[in-house]
Parts: structure tokens; C-alpha cells; sequence
């Protein structure tokens, strides 16, 4: 997004409209960014990350993967060895709903897990820059990467926005 | 929060003494949490013991014999499926409904619905009498290249169950992870900030990790919502699929899925009001909790009801002489006990429930639910040993003796059930702190902001 980041600037905020604030305004001002805050909610979804996430495509493809394999699964093994039932099809298809049916729901879950581990970067062993632990408390942070020479600016444009304390450290 | 600001006295509730109070739950334990955990470790000790027992000295010590092959082990299956379906209800259908109780309980609930499966999957392996066989069940290519019947109830189960177990544990587990992070940044000695650093897998509360987050949230508890509908009634085909008089019925699915939230939040009250009163948790779990949950039992208690109303209706229009004499025998014959015990606590206990005053009557609530617990294992009882009594002729009908082998498994199952709850209660959060911040007005500057999202925001969207 920007020129070498070397630095990260910490605004720690109190009030979620006044971290919001700072994000729209570093937002404009084309600097590389980071929200953090101690719970999901709309509004900060709409100002930070308005796209739809991808998770549901994982999701589907996996539901759809499973369906097929539950079905396959019941099918080819009672044609693999037929267990004749008086006139029954050996392929019951009724029956073989219930293996169909769970494996919707199996590969499915297990895909999204999949998902969130993928595009939430977790697990993750690597300390991030800027995080706080009063973020999984009561307060809400901005940290915005920039260069030496932005540090000054950014630091204003946090204060302004409202931010109780601004830190600044290595880099994002 | 919302429902616990009703009375203008009181302070609002804060994200701060949200976390505050929750995480001050994971403090050092005391002496009554190790008494809970050793009198739990007893009763498991005396389980394992019997099933060792068994094990060594062959199936028949179990008191199973001809015509009752299903017996206290299968019963206990049940119960416990049972019981584990309300967490899935609460964690995810409710999710889906925007409930605006499940919040402060949801979690507890999912916890039991974890533990409850883990308990209600060693019974069929007990049953077996020859544990290691288990493996049979399982679909894989073995040397005589048979597979198994997937025309059978029994294989469904495996399906349904392990299902059931995976996706609960793993919704229960995705919950988890932005608590147990919350955890991690107040964790103060090294176990305990190496246990939340493991399993918190690095979460951090950023922006991007929030989006993705709640989408796949969402997309879980749709998954597990077909759950909740699809295994009970699994588990009630294992009976409604064969022929025998009491079983074959086709209203067994809606009727076990009824009966399983009927004591699956059953046991939610039973857990969670010693939990309020031993971390008082009176300003997150409120009589407005208890209330709902009491609407939720009694209207689970009139399908129940119903369900046993029809079971009759059907046996007597069917005309059939099988049917109406199984319908006879259960109320009337050598078991009266358990169908007349079965009715109070099921159908008639719980109608004090219609008085507003009872369903916010802790004391009341907690007596109750141990009786529809009670109740609920009666029912299931009824169902598996009544029916296979009295099959079709005489010739086949017979009794059943306990023995203490099974009633040591019993009791053992209910120190598994307990040993999980307990570590889980003092290790892990059992009340969600970001769900219920979520409801929660946001600390905002200017009051006009974000305040139009709080009345209907429930949930993550």
C-alpha cells in the first residue's frame, strides 16, 4: 500500500466511533493498516472490511465434496460386495441417504475450519507488532505501518481521531 | 446487558467487568472444585473397574440375556445423545434465531453437548461386550473385503454420531478461540499462559481475522443445525426400523428430537445454577435466562406429552393385538413404576411451569430439572425394555435383572461426564465473553453511533 514500512504507530482507543474515525481517516490517506478490537461488530465490518468473505466458497465446495463421497462411499461398497436383501436394489438409495447426508455436514465443517485456519492466519506463532492485550478487553486499537519520516503525521492523525495513548514501535 | 439493566439501579454492564468477571472463574481452584473432582474421578474409577470387569469375566455379567439384548447400556446411549442435543439447539439454532437468552449459556451447553457425546459414544463400544471389535463398524477395505451394511440403523448411527461429535466439538472449539485469547493476555503463571498460548493458536482480535471469523461462525451453526433434527432421529431409527411391538412407530424421529431438548436443557438448568451461585454470575445469568429456558421445557414437555398421547391413540386405532397389548403392559404391567414415574416428571412436574412465578423460582427450577432428568431416563427405559419384554408371543416375553456391573457403568458414566465438566469449568471459559459483549451497547464517543445496531444485535450479523 505504501513506501518502506519501518514503523508502527499504536492508537489505543476507548471508544469505538473515535477508532473508526482514525481508520477512515489513515484509510484516505493510503497508509497500510490494522484494527483490532475486543468484538465483532457491524459497523467496524462496514468501514474495514466491507467485501464478503471467501469462507463460504470453502465451505460449499467441501458440503458439496462430502455429499458425493457419502453417496459413492455406500454406494460402491454394496456393489463392491452385495449383501441381497429379498428384492431389494443393492444400491438403496433411501438408505444411503443418512452416509450422504452426514458427510454434507462432516466435510463441510471440516472445510470451513479449514477456512478460518487459512484465511485467519492461524495457528500462528509469530508475536504481531501493535497488538495490545487491552484489545481482548475493553479497548480498541489502530496500528498504521509508515516510515520513519510518517511517524510525527500519524501520531496526529490518531490523537485527532481521539486515541488515549499513541506508541510507536519496529514495525507491522 | 440488556436484559440485566431492566432495573435502573443498576449500572450497565461494561466490556471490562464482562471479562472481569468470567475469567475470574479460571482462578485457582478451591477445596470444594477438587472435592467436585474426586468424587467425579470415584464414580469413574468405579465404572472402569466394572467395565474391566465385564470385559474380563464376559458379557453375561451385564444382565443382559434373552429376549432383552438391548439393555441398560443402550438406554444410557440414548440418555446421553439426549442430553447432548440441547447444546447444539442453544449454540446454534439459537444463533440462528437471534435468541436473546442463549448468550450468558450457550457455552456451557456446547461444553455438554461435547462431554455428553464423548459419554453416550463409549456406551455402544460397551455394549459390544468385546470392545476391540469396534473397529468393525467403521467402512475401511479389511482382509475379507466385506464392508458394512448400509442398509443398516446401526451403521447410520456411526455416521450420525461421529458426525455429531466432530462438528460439535469443533463449533464448540472455533468459539472458544477469541476467549481463550482473552485468557491468554490476563493468564498470570506459566501453565496457564502456555496452555492459552497453544490453544489460543496466536488469535488476535484484528479486523480481517473478525470478518472471517463470524462468516465461518455463521456457516457453522448452519451445519449444525441439520444436526439437531437429523441425530435423534438417527438414534430413534435404531428402533422405528425393526418390527417390534412399541418401536416401529414412524413418530419416533420428531418424538426423540422433542425428548432430547426437553432433558438436554434440562440439564443446562442443572448445571448452571450451581455454576451462577459458585462464581455469582447473577448479572450475566438473570431470571430473564431462566425464564426462557423454562418456556423452552415446557414446550418441549407438551410435545413429549403429545407424542406419548399418540403412541396410545395409534396402538388402539391400529388395531393391532401386539401394539395394544405393549400399550397395556407399559402402564399396567410388572414395570408400572417406571411408565407412571416417567409420566410425572415428563408430563405433569413440569406444568407448574405455566406459573410465571416458578420459572424464575431457582430453587424450584433446580429440583425440576433433576426430576426430568430422571424422567427423560425413564422414558428411555420404557421404550428399549418394555418393548423387547413383550414381544410377540409368550414364548419370547422375559425379565430383565439388573446387575452391578451395569449399575457401576452407569454411575461411572456420569463421573466421566462430571470429571470433563469440572476440569473444563476451572481450565477454560464456560460463559462466552465476546458473544456477550456483542450484546452490549458499544463504548461509543457520540451516542448516535452504532446505537441503532444494539436493540436487534444478538449475534455476530
Amino acid at each position: 500500500m505504501v513506501e518502506s514500512t519501518s514503523r508502527a504507530v499504536v492508537g489505543v482507543f476507548t471508544f469505538m466511533d473515535d477508532a473508526l474515525n482514525a481508520v477512515k481517516d489513515v484509510k484516505a490517506a493510503n497508509f497500510d493498516w490494522r484494527m483490532y478490537s475486543p468484538v465483532p461488530r457491524h459497523e467496524i465490518e462496514e468501514v474495514t472490511y466491507p467485501q464478503k468473505s471467501p469462507v463460504r466458497l470453502v465451505s460449499f465446495t467441501c458440503a458439496l465434496t462430502g455429499c458425493i463421497c457419502g453417496w459413492a462411499l455406500a454406494i460402491l461398497c454394496s456393489l463392491d460386495w452385495p449383501l441381497r436383501t429379498s428384492a431389494k436394489n443393492i444400491a438403496s438409495i433411501p438408505a444411503f441417504f443418512v452416509p450422504g447426508y452426514e458427510w454434507t455436514i462432516l466435510f463441510g465443517g471440516l472445510g470451513t475450519l479449514g477456512a478460518i485456519f487459512a484465511f485467519c492466519k492461524i495457528p500462528s506463532v509469530v508475536r504481531t507488532a501493535g497488538y495490545d492485550p487491552r484489545f481482548s478487553h475493553d479497548k480498541f486499537g489502530v496500528v498504521v505501518a509508515c516510515s520513519g519520516t510518517q511517524v510525527e503525521d500519524v501520531k496526529r492523525r490518531l490523537k485527532a481521531a481521539g486515541a488515549d495513548e499513541v506508541d510507536v514501535q519496529e514495525s507491522l | 446487558m440488556e436484559h440485566t439493566n431492566d432495573s435502573k439501579k443498576e449500572a450497565p454492564v461494561t466490556y471490562a467487568e464482562v471479562n472481569d468477571t468470567i475469567l475470574k472463574m479460571l482462578e485457582p481452584p478451591g477445596r470444594g472444585w477438587f472435592l467436585l473432582l474426586f468424587t467425579c474421578l470415584f464414580f469413574l474409577a468405579i465404572g472402569a473397574s466394572s467395565w474391566f470387569y465385564q470385559i474380563w469375566s464376559g458379557f453375561g455379567e451385564s444382565g443382559k440375556s434373552h429376549p432383552i439384548g438391548w439393555g441398560t447400556y443402550i438406554t444410557n446411549f440414548v440418555f446421553w445423545v439426549g442430553i447432548a442435543h440441547s447444546g447444539t439447539l442453544i449454540s446454534a439454532v439459537l444463533y440462528l434465531f437471534r435468541a436473546a437468552f442463549r448468550q450468558p449459556i450457550y457455552r456451557l451447553a456446547e461444553a455438554m453437548t461435547v462431554f455428553a457425546v464423548m459419554t453416550a459414544g463409549l456406551f455402544p463400544i460397551i455394549h459390544l461386550g468385546r470392545p476391540w471389535y469396534a473397529l468393525w463398524l467403521m467402512p475401511y477395505p479389511n482382509q475379507r473385503a466385506l464392508w458394512p451394511n448400509f442398509r443398516s440403523p446401526l451403521l447410520w448411527d456411526v455416521f450420525a454420531v461421529s458426525t455429531y461429535f466432530t462438528i460439535s466439538a469443533t463449533f464448540f472449539f472455533v468459539g472458544l478461540i477469541p476467549d481463550i485469547a482473552a485468557a491468554r493476555d490476563r493468564a498470570t503463571t506459566k501453565f496457564r499462559k502456555a496452555l492459552y498460548g497453544v490453544t489460543s493458536l496466536g488469535w488476535r482480535n484484528s479486523h480481517a481475522q473478525w470478518k472471517h471469523y463470524t462468516a465461518a461462525y455463521l456457516i457453522f451453526a448452519a451445519f449444525a443445525t441439520p444436526l439437531v433434527v437429523s441425530v435423534h432421529s438417527v438414534v430413534s431409527w435404531d428402533f422405528a426400523m425393526s418390527i417390534v411391538p412399541g418401536w416401529h412407530a414412524t413418530i419416533f424421529p420428531p418424538y426423540f428430537v422433542a425428548g432430547a431438548i426437553f432433558s438436554g436443557v434440562a440439564m443446562v438448568v442443572t448445571l448452571i445454577i450451581p455454576l451462577r451461585k459458585a462464581f455469582s454470575l447473577e448479572r450475566l445469568i438473570t431470571p430473564f435466562h431462566f425464564d426462557a429456558m423454562s418456556k423452552l421445557i415446557l414446550m418441549t414437555s407438551g410435545v413429549v406429552t403429545y407424542s406419548y398421547i399418540t403412541e396410545f391413540y395409534i396402538a388402539w386405532f391400529s388395531n393391532n393385538d401386539f401394539e395394544r397389548f405393549q400399550f397395556w403392559f407399559r402402564p399396567f404391567g410388572e414395570f408400572w413404576m417406571a411408565f407412571w414415574g416417567m409420566t410425572f416428571c415428563n408430563c405433569i412436574f413440569p406444568q407448574l411451569l405455566w406459573i410465571k412465578k416458578l420459572r424464575t423460582n431457582i430453587p424450584f427450577l433446580f429440583v425440576l430439572s433433576i426430576f426430568i432428568n430422571i424422567g427423560m431416563w425413564l422414558e428411555r427405559f420404557n421404550i428399549i425394555f418394555q418393548s423387547l419384554t413383550r414381544e410377540f408371543i409368550p414364548a419370547a416375553w422375559g425379565g430383565y435383572n439388573f446387575s452391578w456391573i451395569e449399575v457401576g457403568i452407569t454411575v461411572g458414566a456420569f463421573g466421566w461426564f462430571g470429571m470433563w465438566m469440572t476440569l473444563f469449568i476451572k481450565f477454560f471459559p464456560s460463559v462466552a465473553i465476546v458473544e456477550i459483549k456483542e450484546i452490549l451497547p458499544p463504548p461509543v464517543r457520540n451516542e448516535g453511533h452504532g446505537h441503532h445496531q444494539i436493540a436487534g444485535n444478538a449475534g455476530h450479523h
